[in-house]
């Protein structure tokens, strides 16, 4: 029995997307014609779309933008303009718009991604708020803050849009592609590359993913969604003027994304005509309602934080169930090799000083290929700065990395990953918003692993390395339910799962019990001799004794012991550097 | 020259508003790491608790700044307690948010207690300002210039020289560490609300006979101080005064000299390309990625 | 301010709020109006709602129209653009509204055209934009004077009566402002005049220091403005009296409305304003300020006036079509010569213009005082 996974499948979500076109196109022509329903529809499925452009960047990415009102409006722009001064039709000046849109958001985000929140919060502000000041002082160009209105309607060969019931079809069309595609980029290769970022940067950075492209292409997507949405926007009610793209729209999308619920297009669209519909409801409030609105919004982050959409699907959560079915094995464990006499890592004088001190000095190391080797050392000996290096969160200062014949020194970390560098951490770093299984995909999805380009594939080996950590049962579940131990297991999985020439696994045992730390070790026996070569750091020298080959001893960032085992166990000098401890109470400090 | 110290008056003038709410915004990204965005609405609400007091209670001047000052530090709490403490453990971006909220429910709120028209409040001084040379100095910006000064050394005196501040500096350097040392991390933050809130309220009710008090007055100068902060360096004191009173300075110069219309432009387009130059501001520490 | 300055989107969307209602009967005739009842403009909104409450007692205490009783029937704009489009799309969907009345602001009544144009029923409307009236709508019928007069006014003052050449235009970059100084320049330009500087800026200012100095540069003899708010000008005022500018400054109207004489106190002391009402102008004008004070304790403004003027007109519109069918509604508008309301004397011309004047008054230590009517016939 072979594993069918819904998430694989092509055309998933195509047949009820076409059933919902038939049904919004009976809809739009059902409305009474011309007036109030019209107008606020039209306006509702317009924000829909741009608000869904938040649910990627903010949602997925967990990037946040107060700009969508500004590529919003530069998609209603890009409609106006064309039309209106260069009489383009309406599809060739809304690709304008979208295209201004999505180049700007790019340019933005290459721009300001790098640094983190609050900035990139400032930056889509300033952006916001000269685009305004733009808008309405270019007269030549924007027409000013008139406005430009006598916007006409698009008409398609022999099918007419400029009738208010064909035009919102047209809308609520777009809005179910839209919907269908963001709901389903969330679960395709880059919306779990955009969520991993999301949860946990670093980790996504050495499971091979480029975080900052991620960054840029989520920004991007986000505000060519804005600029599809304005340019329907211009269409519906064929005036615009600079004041219906301010900063204060930017706010109104961001609290109707946050309102449904960030994480799916249904909850934006569910908070998009909440907000839209809502004060029908607080009619009676008459001037109190913005008040009363923005009450709601603090409201609505303490009590929802998943938004209307979190709060509704709770209630309907069907189980998940496990993921039954043989996938084959992993191909590591068809292979066998002992520990060869070449390297494949060779370090030679690395270095790496935080400011006066010295946490590496000058460290010289080699790995064989396929052997077990282990880092060892006590607290501050430089052992997790060492791994850091090596996987390129920290730059070195000095000295060389090659793996695998290629000078990585300075490459960054999602390069060395794909080049067969795979690790884990510490404290650590699963994604908290995803199941166990696409954790583990994230890991088999790596470019340049043999099964990254056919999802099916992909599942299969996310599956088959769940089977060889013993996690198979817990496929489905969030990562967060798992218990502490077992979530060091989805990291040696994810590692795993894509085929890493070299496994580096930082203090595997360190927050285990003991019986998880026996169980640790039975993993690690069961790795070697496949022809996998793994840098073991840890303090527990009965693990380290048990699996390792080969044990390097650091202290106070320089090498004080190389070479097998025993006789390193049993040098003087790391016996002194634990301080004369019996070796017992050395492993058990952490 | 005479045009240029007049305008470098007023750009410093306009550059102290700046950094008075500025100040206000560090003291609690500091602490608490909140980035409030209702930070100009503390002005704001600071400002009408002075026309209350005044004009509608017709308190003597001093004593109804006091009582404002006295009102906004409640507030903070009250704000803190409603903003913050419920979300405190899920990370900035829902705080951002629920900060959002919070300054429309407080503009609309007054909107609707006090009704749509601006207020007029006497200045400080009966004097509108004294003539230097050429240039005028108006006495209002003169007294948020002295203010901020002191405020700024008042800053430092209580940071610095206190236990209250060495245990404010612990709580925000360390939260952990600090509560394991036996201070109380959650008096700490909340004073830090209470106090910026104070800050606050007083560059409102400073500004207020030259802006004019309406409910709209905080916003765009708290987002000119939260720029102010990041030219000046994230979470720096000094950097949010220099920084505020730089984008004071700047945006002056910059509307005479170059256009008036874009004159909002500037402050941000200034903020854009230190973020593209030096993102770390002109006093903030070098920022790097956390492994 | 900015969070909610016109934009919140909720804010629009209460187009779909508010019932209001000035006279309540089972069989009323209706006429729908959009007002800022929330957002920056919700001052005006109420005394929008003032000039209605009057106009509909007036009304129908002289019988209202055709037997029936008028009603005016409010939907808030929010004072968005968006929120006009909605609150008057919602209008026109009850069904039950034989006329409208728009906004005072240009670009709602530009946002609201396509659809009053679908409506196919008469619009009353305040805005000032000329372009309005020019677009071939016809059911757009304005009951203020347009842009192109309060700047010949304005010119036609500062030129012929106060005798000056050098110029300094200051106006807001927003709709209002760009289009005043547009006809002002153009006026001024007839009278064979270049001002001698042209400065816009952007709303909401905190500081008008450099504005101040560019006009001293300049150094004319008067000064002429086209300001949106209220604070905008108090502030230029305070700081151009402060750096020693004392030339004769005429202004559009918000220079003499009463938040902007609250706010900018002395400093507008001696300047000149137009506007398009004055208690003192005319006895109706008299009437209606009289009337307003005993009743709201407050004193009128044009943000009441026109749509006083607009309703009665509507209503003596429909008395004369006997019929409560647009199109005769509309050639009864049209047909309206030497009507005497509170702004000025109406004589609609086929594109839809009533007013073809302003008045100029001047303030006197604070208290506004009539001075002249310019008004002409083309």
């Amino acid at each position: 029995m072979s594993v069918n996974l819904a998430s694989a499948r092509l055309w998933r979500g195509f047949p009820q997307a076409i059933l919902a076109c038939v049904a919004v196109v009976a809809v739009a022509f059902m409305l009474p014609s011309e007036g109030y329903y019209l107008n606020i529809l039209m306006q509702a499925v317009t924000y829909a779309i741009a608000v869904s452009g938040l649910v990627v960047v903010l949602g997925y990415c967990g990037q946040i933008s107060i700009a969508q009102a500004a590529f919003f409006g530069l998609g209603a722009y890009g409609v106006a303009i064309g039309m209106v001064d260069y009489h383009l039709g309406f599809f060739p000046a809304w690709l304008c718009g979208i295209g201004a849109a999505g180049l700007l958001g790019v340019v933005l985000g290459l721009g300001s991604l790098r640094l983190g929140g609050h900035y990139l919060a400032m930056v889509t502000i300033s952006f916001q708020q000269i685009l305004t000041l733009f808008l309405t002082n270019w007269l030549e160009f924007t027409h000013g803050p008139d406005g430009i209105r006598g916007i006409p309607r698009p008409r398609l060969g022999p099918i007419s849009f400029e009738g208010g019931h064909a035009f919102l079809a047209l809308c609520m069309v777009t809005l179910v592609i839209v919907t269908l595609a963001v709901w389903r980029l969330k679960t395709g290769r880059l919306g779990r590359a955009m969520q991993a970022v999301r949860d946990n940067e670093l980790a996504a950075g050495t499971c091979g993913i480029n975080v900052f492209a991620t960054k840029v292409i989520a920004f991007g997507l986000s505000a060519v969604l804005g600029g599809i949405g304005g340019g329907l926007f211009a269409g519906g009610f064929q005036y615009i003027s600079p004041d219906q793209f301010s900063f204060g729209e930017s706010i109104v999308l961001l609290t109707m994304a946050l309102l449904g619920g960030v994480q799916s297009p249904f909850g934006s669209l569910i908070g998009t005509m909440v907000l839209i519909i809502l004060p029908e409801w607080l009619r009676f409030l008459k001037e109190v309602y913005l008040a009363v609105y923005g009450a709601a919004v603090i409201l609505i982050m303490v009590f929802l934080p998943d938004g209307l959409w979190g709060l509704m699907l709770e209630r309907v959560r069907k189980r998940a169930k496990p993921i039954l079915g043989d996938v084959p094995k992993l191909p590591l464990l068809s292979q066998t090799g002992a520990a060869r006499t070449d390297f494949v890592l060779t370090i030679e004088g690395l270095a790496k000083h935080f400011g006066g001190l010295k946490a590496l000095d000058g460290i010289s190391l080699a790995v064989r290929r396929g052997s077990v080797h282990a880092l060892i050392g006590p607290n501050g000996s430089g052992k997790s700065t060492f791994i850091n290096v090596i996987t390129g969160l920290y730059k070195p200062t000095a000295g060389r990395v090659v793996f695998a014949g290629q000078d990585i020194t300075h490459v960054p970390p999602y390069e060395r990953n794909r080049a067969g560098l795979a690790r884990t951490f510490q404290n650590i770093r699963v994604f908290r918003g995803m199941t166990v299984l696409e954790n583990v995909m994230v890991g088999a999805e790596r470019p340049g692993n043999d099964v990254a380009e056919n999802p099916a594939f992909v599942v299969e080996r996310a599956l088959a390395a769940l089977d060889f950590v013993g996690l198979r049962g817990d496929a489905h579940r969030e990562v967060g339910a798992l218990s502490y131990g077992h979530q060091r297991y989805v990291e040696i999985a994810r590692a795993l799962a894509a085929t890493p020439q070299m496994l580096l696994l930082d203090e595997p045992a360190a927050g285990l019990n003991l019986t998880e730390k026996h169980e640790l070790g039975e993993l690690l026996k069961r790795l070697k001799g496949h022809g996998l070569t793994i840098l073991i750091i840890d303090h527990d020298m009965k693990l380290v004794e048990q699996v390792a080959d080969h044990i390097t001893v650091l202290n106070f960032g320089k090498r004080i012991a190389d070479g097998m085992p025993k006789d390193v166990l049993n040098h003087p000098d790391v016996i002194a550097a634990y301080l004369g401890e019996p070796q017992e109470a050395a492993g058990a400090a952490s | 020259m005479a045009i240029f110290l007049q305008l470098l008056f007023t750009g410093l003038g306009i550059g102290a508003i700046y950094a008075l709410v500025a100040l206000g915004f560090v003291l609690l990204i500091r602490a608490a790491s909140v980035v409030n965005f209702a930070q100009g609405q503390f002005a704001m609400v600071g400002a009408y608790m002075l026309v209350v007091c005044l004009n509608v209670l017709g308190l003597p001047y001093l004593l109804s700044m006091a009582i404002s000052v006295v009102l906004m530090a409640v507030f903070g709490v009250i704000f803190a307690g409603a903003t913050y403490w419920p979300l405190r453990h899920r990370g900035g971006l829902p705080v951002i948010i629920s900060t959002i909220g919070a300054s429309i429910f407080l503009e609309n709120i007054v909107l609707f207690l006090y009704g749509p028209s601006p207020e007029v409040l006497p200045g400080l001084f009966d004097s509108p300002g004294i003539q230097v040379g050429q240039v005028f100095m108006d006495s209002q910006y003169l007294s948020i210039l002295v203010a901020a000064t002191l405020l700024v050394v008042l800053q430092y005196f209580i940071f610095e020289k206190t236990l209250l501040g060495k245990k404010l500096q612990a709580t925000s350097q360390d939260k952990e560490m600090a509560s394991l040392l036996g201070i109380p991390v959650a008096a700490m933050i909340l004073f830090t609300f209470s106090y910026s809130a104070m800050l606050g309220g007083i560059a409102g009710m400073l500004v207020a006979p030259v802006l004019f008090v309406s409910v709209g007055m905080g916003g765009l100068i708290a987002l000119k101080a939260f720029a102010a902060n990041i030219i000046g360096g994230y979470g720096s004191i000094p950097g949010a005064i220099l920084g505020g009173l730089a984008l004071g300075v700047a945006e002056t110069m910059g509307a005479a000299y170059i256009s008036v219309p874009y004159k909002d432009a500037f402050a941000f387009a200034m903020l854009l390309m230190f973020l593209a130059v030096r993102p770390q501001g002109l006093f903030g520490e070098k920022i790097s990625e956390k492994a | 301010m900015i969070l909610s300055r016109r934009s919140v989107l909720v804010g629009t969307a209460i187009a779909a709020a508010t019932p209001l209602r000035f006279a309540r009967g089972e069989d009323t005739i209706k006429i729908g109006g959009i007002a800022p009842i929330t957002g920056p403009a919700a001052e005006a909104g109420k005394f929008m709602q003032n000039g209605a409450a009057m106009a509909l007692e007036k009304i129908n205490g002289a019988g209202g129209v055709l037997g029936k009783k008028l009603e005016w029937v409010v939907e808030d704009d929010a004072t968005t653009n968006p929120g006009a489009v909605l609150g008057f799309s919602r209008l026109v969907s009850r069904g039950d509204c034989v006329a409208y009345t728009g906004s005072i602001r240009s670009t709602q009544v530009q946002a609201i055209a396509p659809d009053v144009l679908k409506a196919a029923k008469p619009v009353m409307f305040g805005g000032t934009n000329p372009g309005l009236t020019q677009t071939g709508n016809p059911w757009l019928f304005r009951t203020r004077p347009n842009d192109n007069y309060s700047a010949r006014v304005i010119a036609d003052y500062g030129v012929n009566t106060l005798k000056k050449t050098k110029w300094v235009i200051i106006h807001s970059t927003d709709a209002f402002g760009t289009g005043g100084k547009d006809a002002l320049v153009a006026n001024l330009s007839k009278l064979g005049i270049t001002p001698v500087l042209v400065q816009g800026y952007s709303n909401q200012q905190t500081d008008f220091t450099p504005v101040v100095l560019a006009v001293k540069q300049a150094n004319p003899d008067v000064v002429s403005s086209y300001f949106t708010f209220e604070n905008d000008l108090g502030i230029f005022a305070r700081q151009l009296r402060q750096l020693g500018v004392t030339v004769p400054w005429v202004g559009s109207p918000s220079i003499i409305n009463t938040t902007a004489l609250n706010l900018a106190g002395r400093a507008l002391f001696g300047t000149y304003g137009i506007a398009d009402f004055t208690p003192d102008a005319s006895p109706e004008a008299t009437a209606y300020a009289t009337e307003y004070v005993k009743r709201y304790k407050a004193n009128p403004d044009n943000q009441s006036t026109w749509l006083y003027d607009a309703l009665l007109i509507l209503a003596n519109a429909i008395n004369t079509a006997k019929s409560t069918d647009p199109q005769e509604i509309r050639k009864a508008i049209l047909a309206v010569k030497g009507f005497k309301g509170t702004e000025g004397t109406y004589n609609f011309d086929e594109k839809g213009d009533g007013l073809r004047g302003y008045n100029v008054v001047k303030n006197v230590n604070g208290k506004i005082v009539f001075d002249k009517r310019i008004e002409f016939t083309d």
